[in-house]
């Protein structure tokens, strides 16, 4: 038994004693009249002795039951047990939430009676649960689960014909799970209507474990706990046994940086949950087949599918897609698509400390050589055939060049770095540039440890020149190497384990810049090449210089190819932004030229909707859409040329295969939970425990007030007005 | 004596005494003394004065048409006398505690049962003495306390009146012996007027009034009563103490008014059953009402019941 209001019940308990009260003071307090008729009066007291004193009691009974039942009443007791008389005496008077999940997942075409999809069940069900709600008594909140997260009613509503019409207009997201969120309204729900004892938290989701053991994991867990303290908890599962679903998860380019006039690698993850299936891969690119299509087994465990050595003529942003040649009941997931921008021409800065008269004397010219090699005497057309287009420049030129237009700047031995230009690196970094560092004999360590470690711009401050007779990379083909030096894998003879610096510059990495060393020299193990993140960009520091001043490097094999492997890792992928999943918006980095306002032209209705500005928490001024809710290729338009925008469900919902009960137990913090299955649920017996039985002892408190009333007149006890 | 006349003629209000002295008190039964036409005499002789006609109305007596008038002016008129009757005329009033209690107020004073008693008998014998017959004075409580002899002497009520206004000693009733003792007393025929609340046992009241009407006296009740004990409009709780010694309840009244009222009823039901049998007039008086109409109603009740 709980109340809404308990301490009405106390007050109601205390307020017995008024009557009591009442009654004791008015013995004591009379008014004293000497009487002549007195024989009348004491005969009528002898004849009428005992039926006074039990109209007394019987009135005083009365009165002290109206208010203890007045005051048990108020405070609403409710959650008798399923007894006939808690059926016959309690309203139903409980706080429901219902969580439902309406994620892509929910749309697997299970084909129950007058119920196609998942989430058609889900809703039949909790329609179901609201017809079994007392009208007047029951609230109900309605909240959906997909990404993102919201209710659907903004508070809990009595009119459970809203309800249930609510429930019909849930549409089918093709988004994922947002359970946390979901869950974390449904607490704020419960904080914020804590007078209602009686709360039943009712989910109704498919079990998934994108959903249970997703990124929000945690998150759950610590919610577990405390909504089962303020809540009843009621799983609702929807999966079908035996259901497969067979999905392709992810696609992409396997290098850093899709080229023209490279041979580019990609790699699909295309995956069945729940049986196998027999499927075939196909692939396109720009609208063109690529090869392949031979039949597959999927399972949960098949490896990813590769397409090699595609080549690409033009540069700009182009689709690829994956799709399975066979249908299956979840079919949003059978194909994924994303954007590549192909890198045709790809603008570098190398800024040079020092300049020389020849081609090959400015401290960046074996860097401009390595990227931007120049074409065989005799080609015609461009100057290089490398997809980089490189610009060497002085330090002093630095300041009347725009960053924006590089996708790479390198500083060769430049002696020093004015704050200012300090400033606009650290703005460049931040919004997706990258920028590398070579050291030598002209950088002056003050100015670097002043204007750059500050700004995150070095791993650490430049502590001492480390010279010596040959200091070797510590770098072995066939071990364990950094990501970046994949591609010297096993190769013998690269020259990058040869490769002999006679001077570098001690660097001392700080912690909070987590940069890490993609090279170490061996003997002394100071980090030879380091790699760090900032904002959206990279900033790598090479210890020694870019030319011969104080290594042999650039007389090795590996030069070019490190040089390469450096800048394809770590330039930023620029089509980030244009692969994005269902539920989230597009956002135009701000370095992105335009032409004009921006527009999303959606695939579904061929409308275009302008982009609107927004503030990122950065206070930079962007270009936003609405939450895309729905998978297919959109396209941007707003300057020369649309560009293709992918929108992909969340792969992680494709695995339909349901978690345990006890597994979502333990992801809710081993909260109490309860579980029913995806039949409609029978649930009158259920209902009673949050029966209100002050509706009924109010009825009863009047119907007393009524006797006593009565009591009082026919006992001549009441005062003639 | 100036002030105690005063006093006394307060209860004799002029609006009271003008309405009753056109009245006459009658006696139902023949008593001793005659009056011709109004009071039937056992004896002869007793002389008649005229004094007045007057037109005859539908319910006269045609006893008293003038037929010589009717013969000479075709009018129908009525004689009137002016009559001496030697009616004796004995009032009996209950000075007990229980007549001290009152709940209505005149003046900012407090008019008490005993009060109402003494007024009505202060009228009764000034009607009496006008009427030139001899009024008579008894004051009891357990016993006779005072008792004047009848006489039709014109200082006669003022002698009434002014031991009627004597402060009683309050004690305990006793209606029977005291009613034992008057038809003891008096050896005329008397019409024996008794002024009491009546509180008292109905029994011993009972053998009072037979012993009376055996000594032949025609005996009338007039019963006093307050309006709180016609109705017990009590509400609030309270402490009855009551009057003669009669111990004391604390109780609500509401409760308990439905039984009081039963048995007062069942007390006057007796009382007048009483009454009826021995053929005493028995009259209730309330003290809230005005005492001249209840008076004058009395007195021509009594009037229209004699003729």
């Amino acid at each position: 038994m709980m109340f809404f209001a308990p301490w009405f019940a106390v007050a109601g308990i205390l307020a017995v004693g008024i009557p009591i009260a009442i009654h004791l003071l008015n013995r004591r307090r009379y008014k004293t009249i000497e009487w002549a008729a007195m024989q009348f009066l004491l005969a009528a007291m002898k004849k009428n002795r005992r039926r006074l004193r039990f109209e007394q009691w019987l009135l005083l009974a009365v009165r002290c039951l109206v208010i203890g039942l007045m005051g048990l009443a108020l405070a609403r007791p409710t959650g008798c047990d399923s007894t006939s008389l808690a059926r016959l005496a309690g309203r139903s008077a409980s706080l429901h939430v219902i969580v439902l999940d309406n994620s892509y997942s929910m749309a697997y075409e299970s084909e129950r009676p007058n119920a196609k999809t998942n989430l058609d069940q889900a809703k039949k069900v909790a329609k179901r649960l609201i017809e079994q709600m007392s009208a007047g008594g029951d609230s109900v909140m309605l909240i959906t689960a997909a990404k993102p997260a919201a209710a659907v009613l903004a508070e809990p509503t009595y009119d459970l014909s809203a309800a249930s019409a609510a429930i019909d207009r849930v549409p089918q997201s093709a988004s994922g799970t947002d359970l946390a969120a979901a869950l974390d309204l449904a607490r704020r729900t419960a904080e914020t209507h804590s007078e209602q004892p009686v709360k039943f938290l009712d989910l109704l989701s498919d079990s998934t474990a994108s959903a249970w053991r997703g990124d929000d994991a945690a998150a759950l867990e610590q919610l577990g706990p405390k909504l089962a303290a303020a809540y009843r908890i009621r799983h609702f599962n929807l999966s079908v046994p035996g259901a497969t679903n067979a999905a392709v998860l992810d696609v992409w380019p396997t290098t850093n940086l899709v080229r023209t006039r490279f041979a580019n690698d990609f790699a699909a993850s295309a995956k069945a949950f729940g049986a196998s299936v027999e499927s075939s891969l196909l692939w396109t690119l720009g609208g063109e087949s690529l090869p392949g299509g031979s039949a597959l087994t999927l399972d949960a465990n098949t490896p990813q599918q590769t397409q090699s050595n595609a080549q690409i003529r033009t540069g700009g942003p182009t689709v690829l897609t994956a799709k399975l040649s066979a249908e299956d009941r979840l079919p949003i997931d059978n194909v994924r698509q994303r954007t590549l921008d192909v890198a045709a021409e790809m603008k570098i800065l190398i800024v040079e400390g020092r300049r020389g008269a020849t081609e090959l004397d400015g401290s960046g010219a074996f860097l401009e050589l390595a990227l931007s090699p120049p074409k065989l005497s005799g080609d015609a057309g461009a100057a290089s055939d490398s997809y980089i287009k490189a610009e060497r420049i002085s330090d002093i030129e630095l300041g009347g060049k725009s960053l924006g237009d590089y996708r790479a700047v390198l500083f060769a031995d430049v002696a020093q770095i004015a704050p200012a230009i300090a400033d606009a690196l650290a703005i460049y970094v931040k919004q997706g540039g990258t920028l590398v560092w070579f050291t030598g004999g002209q950088v002056q360590r003050d100015s670097y440890n002043a204007a750059l470690v500050p700004r995150g711009l070095l791993p650490g401050p430049l502590t001492q020149r480390q010279s010596g007779p040959g200091y070797t990379f510590a770098f072995n083909p066939s071990g364990n190497n950094d990501p970046l030096l994949a591609a010297f894998a096993n190769l013998e003879k690269s020259g990058l384990d040869t490769a002999q610096s006679f001077t570098y510059w001690q660097v001392s990495p700080k912690a909070e810049t987590k940069s890490h060393a993609v090279l170490k020299y061996q003997a002394s193990g100071d980090p030879a090449v380091t790699l760090q993140s900032l904002g959206d960009g990279r900033v790598v520091f090479f210890a020694s210089s870019a030319d011969a001043e104080w290594n042999d490097f650039p007389a090795k094999p590996a030069y070019v190819a490190l040089m390469h492997e450096i800048l394809a890792g770590t330039v930023a992928g620029s089509e980030r932004w244009m692969n994005l999943d269902v539920g989230q918006r597009l956002q135009l980095p701000p370095a992105y030229k335009l032409t004009g306002t921006p527009s999303l032209r959606d695939p579904a209705t061929n409308v275009d909707t302008p982009l609107q500005q927004a503030n990122r928490p950065d206070g930079t001024l962007v270009y936003e859409s609405a939450i895309l809710d729905h998978p297919g290729v959109f396209t941007l338009s707003g300057r020369n040329g649309s560009v293709p925008i992918s929108v992909n469900p969340p792969a992680a919902e494709a695995d339909i295969r349901p978690v345990s009960d006890d597994a979502i137990r333990q992801a809710l913090g081993n909260a109490a939970v309860e579980f029913e299955g995806a039949d409609l649920p029978d649930i009158s017996a259920v209902a009673d425990t949050g029966r209100d039985f002050g509706w009924s002892l109010m009825t009863i408190v009047l119907t007393l007030l009524g006797v006593e009333c009565f009591l009082a007149m026919r006992f001549g006890h009441h005062k003639k007005t | 004596m100036a002030e105690s006349l005063a006093d006394y003629r307060r209860y004799l209000d002029p609006r009271t005494l003008a309405k009753i002295s056109s009245l006459e008190l009658r006696a139902r039964l023949i008593v001793e003394g005659v009056m011709t036409g109004g009071h039937r005499s056992p004896y002869q002789g007793v002389s008649v004065e005229f004094a007045q006609h007057r037109p005859y109305t539908a319910g006269d007596d045609i006893r008293h048409v003038d037929w010589k008038v009717l013969a000479r002016a075709d009018k129908v008129y009525l004689k009137q006398y002016q009559q001496e009757t030697n009616l004796q005329l004995i009032l009996v009033v209950d000075a007990s505690e229980s007549m001290g209690f009152g709940s209505v107020t005149v003046d900012g004073g407090v008019w008490t049962k005993y009060d109402h008693a003494t007024a009505l008998a202060a009228s009764l014998s000034y009607l009496a003495v006008h009427q030139a017959d001899s009024v008579g004075l008894a004051i009891f409580d357990q016993q006779l306390s005072r008792y004047f002899k009848p006489s039709s002497a014109p200082t006669q009520w003022k002698l009434v009146a002014s031991e009627l206004q004597q402060v009683p000693k309050w004690n305990k009733t006793g209606i029977g012996r005291v009613l034992d003792q008057i038809a003891e007393k008096v050896t005329h025929r008397s019409v024996i007027a008794l002024l009491t609340d009546a509180f008292d046992d109905l029994e011993t009241i009972k053998k009072g009034m037979r012993h009376l009407r055996y000594k032949k006296h025609e005996v009338i009740v007039m019963q006093i009563l307050d309006p709180q004990e016609i109705e017990f409009p009590f509400e609030d709780v309270t402490l009855f103490k009551g009057l003669e010694e009669a111990g004391q309840l604390i109780t609500e009244p509401r409760a308990l008014r439905e039984g009081y009222l039963e048995q007062f009823r069942l007390f006057n039901e007796g009382l007048k059953k009483l009454c009826r049998g021995m053929n005493i007039d028995l009259r209730q008086f309330n003290t809230a009402e005005p005492l001249d109409v209840s008076l004058s109603q009395f007195l021509a009740d009594r009037s229209a019941a004699t003729r």
